[in-house]
């Protein structure tokens, strides 16, 4: 193991009403990935807006190779090696991937930008990663996980040397984590000292050297990855032992509720046939585009079908518009919290009573405002919504708070068939287990459950039959207690004829 | 050899904005020859003079307004700040001062304009609609007390028959090379600013801020600076047509320019530039500002009464637009999220 090449002691730094560092200790060594743990919330972010100038802390010293840094500017910080690749990219998506790499300390010729130098070094930082893209794609129109790599290269580009990566596999597939930590590796044995945070536990085994857990704000402690165990670490996190990371409640299985026959709708989505049953949870395993979310999007009325027919408690609905999707009883908590399940800029209460305007409004579509309260009393109540008050944005609220309000939307109304779209990404330990105990609660209503996941451990421990697809394909079917992650994985890869006129790149499509 | 210049050719088409660009100027020729064929009159050589020097002042306003768009703000003081440099230039010269002071003058006042839309919008965080609304009132105001809210007399009558007509031909009635200098001039800032938008540090920065001003930021793109820059072309450019108003009617008129940041929004959207930021060519205001003249100008032609043009021009506007976000999915389409 290198030598220490960051060094932080005692930082504290406070936000009007709140002390989100309290006197936090962290090292990071050259060639090590260490990984940075904790729920929402807890710090981890803000110790690296620290690190990285954006921030500047009120108390504590911070060096960096050796050298004392009393304010750190972000421009300091980048010249110092510091280099961060956000949770959400920050690229200009309009620009090509050379213009985004040498953004801001462009390189010019005599009088204009010399652009062709530009693109050369661009093509060799690429090359060097083994990265198959063009300098003069524009980025807007590549993948995300492309776009990831992208943020690598520039700032391999500014010569970083410490390098953040704060949930970088949160939107990839398989295939393009498994390239991600072949980069990782490679960076660590260059001897750059990788900061990593991810709330995907599992993958940690694969790269990761020493961890670093911090809870509500404070240092809690440093481990060698192989000394400990998963378990313990998890207590570290939470601060308590979880007993069962996924819980699951034994219900009858009762009669058929919701019936999908010969859904067709664009590429991602073809001959789409499955049922859910009153007590179970239906799970959808996949690779990132897999065509899981089109598939719902198609259910619920956003996308339009080609052809395909719907039964809820065997009568068929029409369904064109998501308005149809809920009148019939069927639900969507979308993957995208921020962007599809809510307004961020609106009060809780009002994204409570969004979808219920029908119920809370009188005739001459007066919002009653002892109807909403009700209703927003009884959401926050049931699933347990930490908040002071529904006045807040919701935009303020945690990952795992925000996910509730989605699904408290729907919960007023008399929902027969809940799909959950990814409902755990991004979200802390904590707070997925009260999702999973949500959907068991639906599940033990009577409630057909539809829980769309690319994360294997939490289908195959929460679900309890699992449909698996592939390229906009079912691929198979399996019982989760009955299945093993390898089964899963060789169904949700199972593609078509690649000689049937497709490109390899479609397969890679985002979602 | 044909491979080569067949990706040349592919390289010119991937610039982002081209196909706008290029559907503009497609849709130029069918309006210019559709309008001819109605009245041949409008392909006589005096008629497509008159028309380049009449587009003269649409490009300009036209691409004061898209370097605004670009960085996904806009600039409401356009036409504000051309009836200032108009008033400002005019009464000082009806009041014998030399020319060139008028005009340096007048291009202060509109710098003055620039720079406190960059900081209003830029430091202060001001949205553009409200910073420029504001300064578009201050601006038209000025323009009316600097002649004690009365029109100019003409220029003529301070500083000489000679140097009026002089300072006239200049901007307005002279030619060269058999084309009226005003064409000339709105190409040479054409070039200028088409250079510093494609080829330059400044240009990448107004494309970046207005693309994803966050990542700009911590790229480290000076945003305070790159905002100010793009409000001082414009600022420029609105200066300009002010001079150029002002030499056409031998005098200040205290509306000139009314509603010009309009007629710079239209121009500029026609030819492709998102007004949400990130995207457009110059290339394709310059079809933008032909396309609305040659609909004027033909209109006129043909004897098309005032009213229609307006419906005319609006259906052409929303056309453009809708034709982007139906047809390529483009880039007119709101962001999503965020």
């Amino acid at each position: 193991m290198g030598e220490i090449i960051v060094s932080m002691k005692n930082i504290c730094k406070s936000f009007p009403g709140v002390k989100a560092l309290d006197g936090v200790d962290f090292e990071l060594r050259s060639g090590e990935v260490l990984a940075l743990l904790g729920e929402n919330g807890a710090g981890k972010s803000t110790l690296m807006k620290v690190l990285s100038g954006v921030y500047t802390r009120d108390e504590g010293s911070l060096e960096i190779f050796g050298k004392e840094y009393g304010d750190l500017t972000p421009k300091q910080a980048q010249e110092a090696g510091v280099a961060i690749i956000h949770q959400e990219l920050n690229m200009c998506k309009h620009l090509t991937v050379t213009e985004n790499m040498f953004l801001g300390r462009e390189k010019r010729g005599k009088v204009a930008l010399d652009n062709s130098s530009m693109e050369k070094e661009a093509k060799e930082i690429l090359d060097d990663l083994k990265i198959d893209i063009s300098p003069n794609q524009i980025v807007g129109e590549l993948p995300v996980s492309k776009q990831q790599m992208v943020e690598i290269a520039k700032a391999l580009s500014i010569h970083a040397k410490i390098l953040i990566m704060d949930e970088p596999t949160s939107s990839l597939t398989a295939r393009e984590i498994e390239d991600l930590f072949r980069i990782i590796r490679k960076l660590k044995s260059e001897g750059k000292g990788i900061v990593y945070i991810s709330h995907r536990l599992e993958e940690l085994q694969h790269i990761v050297d020493r961890v670093t857990i911090m809870r509500d704000g404070q240092y809690i402690t440093t481990m060698n990855f192989k000394d400990t165990t998963m378990d313990q670490i998890i207590a570290h996190m939470v601060g308590r032992e979880i007993k069962e990371k996924f819980p699951r409640v034994e219900c009858e299985k009762g009669k058929k509720i919701f019936e999908v026959r010969n859904l067709n709708a664009g590429r991602m989505v073809r001959d789409i046939n499955f049922s859910a049953y009153e007590g179970e949870i239906v799970g959808f395993a996949g690779l990132m585009g897999a065509g899981r979310t089109e598939t719902t999007r198609a259910i619920f009325g956003v996308d339009p079908k080609e052809s395909g027919e719907i039964y809820v408690d065997g009568r068929e609905v029409k369904i064109t518009c998501p308005m149809d999707a809920i009148k019939s009883g069927v639900v969507l908590a979308p993957e995208d919290r921020k962007k599809d399940g809510l307004c961020t800029k609106l009060s809780i209460r009002h994204n409570l009573a969004l979808p219920n305007l029908d119920i809370v409004c009188n005739k001459l579509g007066v919002v009653s405002s002892k109807t909403e309260e009700k209703l927003c009393e009884k959401a926050v109540e049931d699933l347990k919504i930490k908040t002071p008050n529904v006045e807040i944005d919701s935009g303020n609220l945690s990952g795992g708070n925000q996910q509730k309000v989605v699904v408290g939307k729907w919960l007023a109304r008399d929902s027969r068939v809940v799909i959950f779209d990814e409902p755990t990404r991004g979200i802390d330990v904590g707070a997925k287990v009260e999702i999973y105990h949500l959907m068991n609660d639906l599940k033990k209503q009577g409630i057909a459950v539809v829980f769309v996941s690319s994360e294997m451990p939490e289908v195959m421990g929460i679900a309890d039959r699992i449909i698996v697809m592939c390229d906009g394909r079912i691929t198979g079917e399996v019982m989760a207690r009955e299945t093993t992650q390898n089964e899963i994985l060789t169904l949700a890869t199972t593609f078509e004829d690649k000689k049937i006129g497709k490109s390899e790149g479609g397969n890679e499509e985002h979602e | 050899m044909s491979n080569e210049k067949q990706s040349s050719l592919r390289k010119i088409m991937a610039i982002r904005g081209m196909g706008a660009a290029i559907t503009a100027f497609i849709g130029l020729i069918v309006i210019y020859v559709a309008f001819g064929l109605i009245n041949p009159a409008v392909f006589s050589g005096q008629n497509i003079m008159n028309l380049l020097r009449s587009m003269s002042k649409y490009l300009l306003i036209g691409i004061a307004q898209s370097y605004i768009l670009i960085t996904g703000n806009i600039d409401l003081s356009i036409g504000s700040m051309v009836g200032m440099s108009a008033m400002v230039a005019a009464t000082l010269m009806s009041r014998g001062v030399n020319p060139v002071i008028a005009i340096v003058v007048a291009l202060a006042c509109c710098l003055v304009c620039g720079v406190v839309n960059g900081f209003l919008v830029g430091k202060f965080k001001l949205p553009p609609f409200i910073a420029t609304l504001g300064t578009m009132f201050i601006t038209r105001g000025v323009a009316y007390m600097v002649n004690s809210n009365r029109n100019t007399d003409a220029i003529a009558t301070g500083i000489g028959k000679e140097a009026g007509d002089s300072f006239q031909n200049i901007f307005y009635y002279g030619t060269t090379f058999g084309v009226y200098n005003t064409f000339w001039i709105a190409l040479i800032f054409f070039i200028i600013f088409f250079f510093l938008l494609s080829k330059t540090r400044t240009g990448r920065h107004i494309y970046a801020i207005g693309s994803n001003i966050d990542a700009a930021k911590l790229s480290g793109v000076n945003v305070v600076a790159t905002t100010t820059k793009a409000y001082l072309v414009s600022a420029v450019c609105s200066c300009v047509v002010g001079l150029i108003l002002c030499a056409q009617a031998g005098m200040g008129n205290m509306e000139a320019g009314n509603m010009y940041e309009m007629y710079g929004v239209a121009a500029g959207v026609i030819g492709g530039v998102s007004p949400l930021g990130g995207t457009g060519l110059l290339l394709g205001t310059f079809a933008g500002a032909a396309v609305w003249q040659t609909l004027e100008n033909g209109l006129n032609m043909i004897g098309a009464q005032v009213g229609i043009q307006r419906v005319v021009i609006g259906v052409i506007v929303v056309a453009a637009v809708l034709l982007d976000v139906v047809v390529r999915g483009g880039q007119f389409k709101k962001k999503k999220g965020n």
